[in-house]
């Protein structure tokens, strides 16, 4: 997690018309080629037994993760963004399963806004690099044992 | 993620039954295995809000559902009251979606609290079950019948209180990432609601670049 951007190998094809031209206005006839990198998502503060859900790890590593998780602590969080909000829930729903139904679940839902780089891909034209931000959804799912 | 379970779930498979397709057999041979799908049938899912009154909307949120189509019908129902003073009008609505529709379940469940604000929310998840029959298009000439499971999520949003206490409840106007006025705390959940604060001081102390060893600072401010 030490890189904070993630590079995307997107180049995304700009509008000329918003493109801000500071001298000449031949440049808005070639479109400027920009490159799109997204910036990680903002996290909760991490506790322990707090789970970040991704599909680039291996899913039976990640169930077996936060089963062991919940062995130690009694109860787990487990957070998932976009895409991987269906596995945040598979995990959630299959650790319930397994347990026998002795396990608890509790998800709230949320926005997260996610900010995107587009940086143009020659420095030498012009062309300013640019931000924009988007939302995306995710869920944080409490697994805990209920107490008696 | 779903093949797994898609594997462990293909046991329930009753006794091959022989169909009648003698002009069919060379018409799909593209699909692996030559097994083409026949039919699709949803099994009817407990719902998970028990108590709810009968007239509650239910948008079922499907993967080709147009966000824009789903939240204009829905908003215009909830927003209907306003106009309309001697009818009551609607006053929950159930989002709900499954497999590959669930991101876009919770997407329409948050654009609505966004817009309207004030409401309630309380969030379930169940699998909810599947049965598909598959049809050989080899010289077996059989039917399969495959059981599978997908992960579903139903989300109740209310203009009334709910149940606070009930698993998966969560209050109004507590988005986790959204700007606030830091300070006010309801303390109604001890851990759930001490992360929500910590990242009203996190939004607030941070600026735009996202550093993880600014938590720590930001964490002993509000504590």
């Amino acid at each position: 997690m030490a890189e904070p951007r993630s590079p995307v190998s997107a180049s995304v094809p700009h509008n000329p018309m918003v493109l801000p031209t500071p001298e000449g206005s031949t440049l808005e006839m070639d479109p400027v080629e920009y490159t799109l990198r997204k910036r990680l998502p903002r996290k909760l503060p991490k506790r322990r037994n707090d789970v970040y859900v991704n599909m680039k790890t291996d899913f039976k590593a990640q169930l077996a993760r936060c089963q062991k998780l919940l062995d130690a602590h009694r109860e787990i969080c487990i957070h998932g963004l976009g895409l991987a909000i269906n596995r945040a829930i598979n995990i959630a729903l299959q650790l319930q399963t397994s347990s026998q139904g002795a396990l608890q679940l509790a998800a709230n839902t949320s926005t997260v806004e996610l900010i995107d780089d587009l940086e143009p891909e020659d420095p030498d034209e012009a062309g300013e690099p640019l931000t924009r931000t988007r939302n995306n959804s995710a869920i944080h799912i409490k697994v805990f044992y209920p107490k008696l | 993620m779903e093949l797994s379970i898609d594997r462990d779930a293909r046991l329930s498979v009753p006794g091959q039954t022989t169909s009648v397709s003698a002009s069919l057999p060379l018409l799909k041979q593209t699909h692996a295995g030559g097994f083409k799908k026949v039919c699709r049938i949803e099994e009817e899912s407990t719902c998970p809000f028990p108590g709810l009154p009968a007239g509650v909307l239910e948008m079922r949120v499907k993967e080709g559902s147009k966000i824009r189509n789903l939240m204009g019908f829905a908003m215009a129902r909830m927003q209907d009251e306003a106009r309309d003073a001697s009818q009551t009008g609607l006053r929950q609505v159930v989002f709900t979606g499954s497999g590959r529709a669930v991101t876009k379940t919770i997407t329409c469940a948050e654009i609505m609290k966004r817009k309207l604000g004030g409401l309630h929310q309380m969030t379930k998840l169940q699998y909810k079950g599947l049965r598909e029959v598959w049809e050989s298009q080899e010289e077996g000439d059989s039917e399969v019948t495959v059981h599978r499971t997908l992960p579903s999520i139903s989300i109740l949003l209310s203009k009334d209180p709910l149940d606070p206490l009930e698993p998966g409840y969560q209050p109004p106007e507590n988005s986790l990432w959204e700007e606030r006025s830091g300070g006010d705390s309801d303390g109604a959940t001890g851990e759930e609601s001490l992360s929500l604060r910590i990242m009203r001081v996190l939004k607030s102390t941070v600026s735009t670049e996202t550093s993880e060893t600014l938590s720590e600072p930001a964490l002993k401010a509000e504590m």
